[in-house]
């Protein structure tokens, strides 16, 4: 049975990650051969220079998931190039960096000391940041999407995925924009924006007033999303979105995505990656498909 | 992973005062290594309701049998309420740093405990006991309803000292109260463990008196394991996960 999956040219042996975010920073808490299993980690989000994150709370439960606005708490790239980065390689796994800066530039730079770095396997753009310029996110713009896109490829020696936020009208051209800039792979969808109140206190549940919804109760709305991304793109799609078990798995890759991340779900079952790629395993073997591909994008219409 | 996440029997489910619970599982190896101060996350619904784990410190860990102490107040306490002997309780854990045990030289241990907050100290005192240093547990409750059996810390040789809100049991007040009624030795660690106000009421005695002490602090928790940085909060170093660097930290390391 062949599960392995490409993105841009590097080769991962099956189609399950974990959304960044939800892993990283806390490699002892797992067992590298447990983790050595998955087709890649990507940790969480680093950027230029180190974030102390916003001030608490910084999340809560809402019904099927949370809302999150953690505010990219990270050490900078020098830090997590230093020292993080060879706990992570010690692991084995194929690594998906996640970078976030404010202006095209800054992402540039940021991969260039990527480029110099010891093995990353693949770099994903998280785009889901201001735009300074234009007071929305550079995911929300197709143009400012493509630009950063475009100068981060020039220097970038590693394939690249472009993170997308499903908050716009129309996620389809912001795909489109992003594939056509030069992005090698599409990782759909990050967090809607959301947010809880306290209606004791009449305030916001989050310290940052806003964040990011995320969980199963988003599922259905990203399943759509990639399912009419996939039929209009050509590069690879990581799907994610509140997936919880191989179901929910199955969804995403039947919807049109090469490979499938679990996020949130990892707080409350750290062990769902691993059940879900035997899962896909199992779902195959039933289903007489000896070649992921004949998984991927399977969706009767 | 496979070490820390699993699966146990409930054993009982005991109601020791008209609002606090004790939840016993078997879980042998749990049992063996848990540390006192250390945390447990559980699942307590098969679905997404309520979606997060629910952390709880481990009140006592012996003959294999594992056991928390809790209130039941939100909707994930209250479903543990529900559970019979012979459920299972899907378990990630031991999570997070413990307390650091007495050096040999403490001829004084103050535990500080408001609420389910006092629920660690049992497991504590337990290790303990051939600590020669004089024991003492300052407990406050709200109303008697908040108050429970202190047989099981009086046979660890912790001398037991009682404040109410409203006076119903013990000194009437805040814990904070009962500092007055301790004489302080020269060589004293406090340790502390219940809602913010308190703490930082136990911040403050212990600057004035230059004693040493750790706190255990509880905030709503995500992954528990450090990554997802939800359950962060001030230190002086900066933000700090709670689950993860803490949820035991030294006492002048908070920021209140």
């Amino acid at each position: 049975m062949n599960i392995s999956v490409k993105i841009g040219n590097v080769v991962l042996a099956n189609p399950v990650t974990v959304a960044s975010g939800t892993f990283g920073h806390s490699e002892e808490m797992y067992q590298a051969k447990e983790v050595r299993c998955l087709g890649a980690i990507v940790p969480k989000t680093v950027t230029l220079h180190a974030q102390q994150g916003n001030p608490p709370r910084r999340m809560c439960e809402v019904a099927a998931g949370m809302i999150n606005a953690i505010g990219i708490e990270n050490p900078g790239i020098d830090a997590f190039i230093a020292t993080k980065l060879p706990k992570l390689k010690k692991i084995g796994v194929p690594l998906i960096v996640s970078i976030s800066a404010h202006s095209a530039e800054d992402f540039v730079l940021m991969a260039e000391k990527l480029n110099v770095a010891d093995g990353v396997a693949a770099v994903e753009l998280n785009l889901s940041c201001p735009n300074l310029q234009k007071k929305v996110l550079v995911a929300q713009d197709a143009e400012a999407t493509a630009a950063v896109i475009r100068q981060v490829k020039a220097v970038t020696r590693y394939p690249l995925i472009a993170k997308l936020s499903p908050n716009v009208t129309s996620i389809v051209d912001i795909a489109l924009a992003a594939e056509s800039s030069g992005a090698d792979a599409l990782s759909m969808v990050n967090t809607f924006a959301a947010m809880a109140i306290d209606v004791k206190k009449r305030r916001s549940k989050i310290g940052n007033f806003t964040g990011g919804l995320s969980g199963p109760a988003i599922r259905p709305i990203a399943v759509r999303m990639v399912c009419e991304t996939a039929a209009r793109v050509k590069i690879p799609i990581i799907g994610m979105g509140g997936i919880t078990c191989t179901n929910d798995a199955l969804e995403f890759l039947i919807a049109g995505a090469t490979m499938v991340a679990v996020g949130t779900y990892n707080f409350i079952n750290p062990r769902a990656p691993l059940e879900i790629l035997e899962g896909i395993r199992v779902y195959m073997k039933e289903n007489k498909m000896t070649d992921i591909r004949e998984l991927i994008g399977s969706i009767q219409r | 992973m496979s070490d820390i996440l699993k699966s146990y029997p409930v054993v009982a489910l005991k109601q020791v005062s008209p609002v606090y619970f004790r939840l016993a599982f078997a879980a042998p190896g749990l049992a063996r290594v848990v540390k006192p101060g250390q945390f447990i996350h559980i699942k307590v619904s098969e679905g997404f309701e309520p979606f997060f784990r629910r952390p709880f410190s481990v009140y006592r860990a012996h003959d294999g049998i594992v056991e928390i102490f809790f209130e039941p107040v939100g909707k994930g306490s209250r479903l543990l309420t529900s559970k019979k002997r012979g459920d299972t309780l899907d378990v990630l854990g031991p999570l997070g740093k413990p307390f650091t045990p007495p050096a040999a030289g403490i001829k004084q241990i103050v535990f500080i405990g408001g609420g389910i907050g006092a629920a660690p100290f049992m497991l504590f005192s337990d290790r303990i006991k051939v600590h020669k240093a004089e024991k003492l547990l300052l407990y406050g409750g709200r109303s008697k309803a908040h108050t429970f059996s202190m047989t099981d810390f009086k046979k660890n040789g912790v001398r037991v000292l009682t404040a109410t809100d409203d006076g119903s049991v013990g000194v009437k007040g805040r814990v904070s109260e009962l500092f007055k009624e301790i004489r302080l030795a020269p060589a004293t660690m406090i340790y502390t463990c219940g809602p913010r106000p308190m703490m930082a009421a136990v911040q403050a005695f212990a600057k004035v008196h230059d004693l040493r002490g750790e706190a255990s602090c509880e905030e709503v928790m995500a992954c528990g394991l450090g990554a997802c940085l939800g359950c962060s909060i001030p230190t002086v170093h900066g933000y700090r996960t709670v689950c993860h660097d803490g949820p035991v930290f030294g006492l002048n390391e908070l920021v209140f």
